[in-house]
């Protein structure tokens, strides 16, 4: 059997995969792009990322149309045309699928759909509609991210019980729908059907939503999920799921009572599962921890030396852009340069309403490491933006290290958020000091703005808010 | 990965291949020995910079090798490695930066080399293993040259590192590695005006040749260097050791049960900090290049010791902060670990002032060659009992005959002279505080 050889092979076309094999290309490398599915793009774009952001924004804008009153706007009541709504969505998850094939072939990547399988170390088997094909290559890339988890107690084959993927086809608005997992996709889907219309039973295991961020931070979306959901249980416990005709019925433990519900549908959003299964990697040396995660160096090289693992697959926070990041990382680290993965700042963003956004180090993580900080905070009810269009309900809050000043996190939560963080993020990776974002103009009237006023209030003297220091 | 030999210290650039502790095909983990080096005055292990697995040796056992020479190859990653990789996410131990480059075989306690003019930058300190406080791409540019950012002070905002912090190190850096050079060059000129000649002895009669060590050439040319460049006088003086015996006697037995032997050498030692302190310009250095006298706020002392092979001085740092008892057992354990010369290259640089002790061998006054870049030394030589008039009759007493020797270019005569007494006074009075336990 004759071989195809390339220098890189990389397995998976999400934000890990395609990014890795873009930019190999681009290093003048000749590279074979591996996909299971016949679109490319991976979870983040066809499943994951973006349809879901297309569907709070269509939420946002019913939501908004619907609360207008009190600014002197009335519309009729918001028809909803599903269809038409999951054709919108698959026209931006289409295009991005579409733009992600042109780039790869306008770079010579070459792309080859089928299940990749290795053999051995320097061999990859892949299973193509025109039969098997076999890679040999310099080096392999694993980007096979993760799939939502799906537990086998729940897995009844009944497909009114959902992970985040069916969920984002939204086939109907299920009058009463349970979300079982208050992190962060829970969250985002959850405000989604609620606002189309669902009623909403969040559980969740821990006792707290989005567990791991800042108390401070989340409290806002704790308020409004609240108003929109119909009730969120901490500390419960679905015990058994089994179909009742049209519908679920859903044992859980709560307060210490045993409950009995049904449910139109339930969403199941436990967490994810890496898909290091079927990879062939026991013909490998690569190794995985007891979770499926491959394990890899601070370079991204698996136990195996000619293997490389980037995304989800090689564990840590389960993001796009970390994906991305670590996909330049293996590339650069291969070609020989000084590259590590150690001191990247993976900014996390949830998109939920409001928006939560940190980068770097956060307050409970100092805590937890007994890492002594100043903390600066400015609340939004402060900033003028704002106020211009009723979401005040946000907080800017810096991380500082009091010798220095230098700035190592910064939280935030309030609308937009997500883009806002990205300005924290060059800062941190600058070393920046307190003092920098403090000397720097941000327009007004923005919400940047109070990235700048958490600066002031950290020396004492924030324009828009009283709250003298001690400090200079 | 190529890995070459790094620079090992100040004016060691060059050495003899001892041994080699692995064989090609043999998996190695970072840090792990590779082979050993006899340089200069010690013998150096070199490390793997990754783990892997050793691809190819490029030397063998006695092997002259120079800073540069390719030495090795690992291949990078293998299960040796996996061992210690964390498998997922953001590293919860505080990380430190990544060395990448190949570094020396045993941590340098001081920021710089020794003789380091006046160094102006003190090394930032670490904050709870986030990387120093720099842009993303000098952090990528220090990386790919091997550059240890945490060592740099930054000038920016809150001690950030800028560019111009980096271009101004290194150029520091070259600055100092230039110096040897030059002298280097200075020493051929020289010996090139006196061209050796080789005389044959065999005409008078049977001999035997050996090859001269690496450490009796690194002597030869360290005491060439001091003997030619620094203007010595030597002050003679006596001390009167009888008290302090007394006191070694009274308290030996303590020091035995705390595993410590105590020597007539830690009292020099406290005595000669105190009178250091008292006359800090024979704690300085001179800085040739910048006409500066560098007066140093630490007392590293350094202990000639006697070794089979020769003449090596290891150092002692802070021993100011040090207790006697402290002192005693360091002073063994170091002098034990030179004579098996186990001593790594950093334990002999950064000394202050020397003491060169003959009393366990023999001898009376002597006049030691100072130990560049330091300014004095002190010799000591063997006490014997003397008829003393003390208290107007005549006693029994161990005197001592002690030597100092002086840089005349930084120490006037009467400085010394003040200097010895004081020493005297300290000895032959000695504060029995320091030794107790």
């Amino acid at each position: 059997m004759k071989s195809i050889k390339t220098d890189f092979v990389v397995i998976g076309s999400g934000p890990g995969g395609y990014a890795a094999a873009f930019y190999a290309a681009d290093r003048g490398k000749k590279v074979i792009m591996v996909e299971k599915d016949d679109v490319l793009g991976g979870v983040c774009l066809n499943v994951g990322c973006i349809p879901s952001k297309a569907y709070l924004h269509a939420a946002k804008l019913m939501h908004e149309a619907q609360d207008s009153e009190f600014r002197g706007i009335t519309f009729g009541k918001a028809k909803l045309d599903l269809n038409k709504m999951r054709a919108w969505k698959n026209s931006i998850t289409g295009k991005l699928a579409g733009g992600v094939a042109t780039l790869a072939k306008s770079r010579g990547v070459d792309v080859m759909y089928g299940r990749g399988y290795f053999e051995d170390s320097k061999t990859l088997r892949v299973e193509t509609k025109q039969g098997q094909k076999f890679v040999t290559y310099d080096k392999a890339i694993i980007a096979t991210g993760s799939r939502a988890a799906m537990p086998p107690a729940f897995d009844l084959g009944n497909k009114r019980i959902m992970t985040s993927t069916e969920a984002l086809e939204v086939e109907e608005v299920p009058k009463n729908l349970l979300v079982v997992g208050g992190g962060y996709i829970g969250m985002e889907l959850g405000t989604v059907y609620a606002t189309l219309g669902s009623s909403i039973v969040l559980v969740e295991a821990l006792d707290s939503i989005l567990a791991g961020a800042d108390p401070d931070l989340i409290r806002p979306v704790i308020k409004n999920a609240e108003k929109a959901f119909k009730e969120i249980r901490l500390k419960a416990k679905v015990l058994k799921m089994s179909t009742y005709k049209k519908q679920v019925k859903v044992v859980m433990e709560h307060d210490g009572k045993q409950k009995e519900e049904l449910y139109d549908r339930v969403l199941v959003s436990v967490g994810r599962t890496p898909n290091s299964d079927d990879l062939g990697l026991e013909n490998t040396k690569v190794r995985k921890d007891e979770k499926g995660f491959i394990r890899v160096n601070d370079r991204l090289q698996t136990d195996d030396p000619m293997i490389y693992a980037i995304g989800d697959i090689a564990g840590g926070v389960l993001l796009a852009h970390k994906a991305s990041k670590e996909a330049r990382i293996a590339v650069d680290a291969i070609l020989g340069e000084a590259v590590t993965k150690k001191e990247i700042i993976v900014p996390a963003v949830v998109f939920t309403d409001p928006e939560v956004a940190w980068a770097g180090l956060t307050e409970a993580e100092a805590k937890q490491r007994n890492i002594k900080v100043d903390i600066a905070k400015f609340p939004w009810s402060a900033s003028g933006r704002a106020l211009t269009f009723d979401r005040t309900d946000g907080l800017t809050k810096l991380i500082v290290e009091p010798e220095t000043e230098r700035l190592l996190g910064v939280g935030m939560v309030g609308a937009h958020a997500g883009e806002l963080i990205a300005e924290a993020v060059v800062a941190i990776e600058m070393g920046a000091s307190v003092r920098d974002l403090a000397e720097t103009i941000h327009a007004h009237p923005t919400l940047s703005e109070t990235v700048m006023e958490a600066a002031h209030a950290f020396y004492g003297d924030a324009t828009h808010i009283y709250a003298p220091k001690k400090r200079r | 990965m190529d890995v070459r030999l790094p620079r090992l210290g100040e004016g060691a650039d060059s050495g003899t291949v001892a041994t080699i502790f692995v064989k090609e095909g043999e998996a190695v983990r970072k840090d792990q020995a590779v082979l050993e080096l006899e340089s200069e005055k010690a013998v150096a292990s070199i490390p793997s910079p990754v783990a892997g697995t050793i691809s190819k040796i490029f030397v063998k056992d006695g092997d002259e090798i120079k800073v540069g020479t390719l030495i090795f190859a690992v291949a990078e990653g293998s299960a040796a490695e996996s061992r210690d990789v964390q498998a997922n996410g953001p590293a919860e131990e505080p990380t430190e930066p990544e060395a990448e480059e190949e570094k020396p075989a045993a941590e340098v306690e001081e920021p710089a080399p020794p003789r380091a003019p006046a160094e102006p930058e003190a090394p930032a300190k670490p904050t709870n293993g986030f990387p120093p406080a720099a842009s993303p791409s000098l952090r990528k540019m220090a990386r790919e040259i091997g550059l240890d950012l945490s060592r740099i002070r930054g000038t920016g905002n809150g001690g950030r590192i800028l560019l111009s912090d980096v271009r101004a190190y290194i150029q520091r850096l070259q600055t100092l590695s230039a110096q040897p050079q030059q002298a280097a060059a200075t020493a051929t000129a020289a010996s090139q005006k006196t061209a050796p000649v080789s005389i044959d002895f065999a005409k008078w009669g049977k001999i035997e040749k050996k090859k001269m060590t690496q450490l009796r050439k690194a002597i030869s040319n360290k005491m060439v260097e001091s003997w030619t460049t620094i203007p010595h006088i030597t002050q003679f003086d006596n001390a009167d050791v009888t008290d302090i015996l007394a006191l070694r006697k009274k308290y030996q037995k303590a020091y035995e049960k705390k595993k410590a032997n105590l020597t007539l050498t830690p009292f020099i030692i406290q005595a000669v900090i105190e009178t250091l302190k008292k006359h800090p310009m024979f704690n300085a250095s001179i800085d040739e290049a910048t006409e500066e006298i560098v007066y140093k706020n630490y007392y590293h002392i350094g202990i000639a010791v006697d070794t089979e092979q020769g003449l090596i001085v290891p150092v002692i740092r802070d021993v100011d902060k040090k207790s006697m008892l402290d002192l005693s057992i360091e002073l063994h354990e170091l002098a034990e670990r030179t004579r098996q010369r186990k001593v790594a290259l950093e334990e002999m640089q950064g000394g202050t002032f020397t003491i060169s002790n003959q009393g366990g061998i023999g001898g009376a006054h002597f006049t030691p060659i100072i130990n560049k870049p330091e300014v004095a030394i002190l010799g000591i030589g063997r006490g014997s009992l003397q008829a003393v008039v003390k208290d107007k009759k005549i006693q029994q007493r161990m005197i001592v005959p002690l030597g100092l020797s002086y840089d005349h270019r930084l120490i006037d005569g009467a400085n010394a002279a003040r200097f010895m007494t004081d020493f005297v006074q300290t000895l032959q009075s000695f504060n029995e505080k320091i030794v107790k336990l």
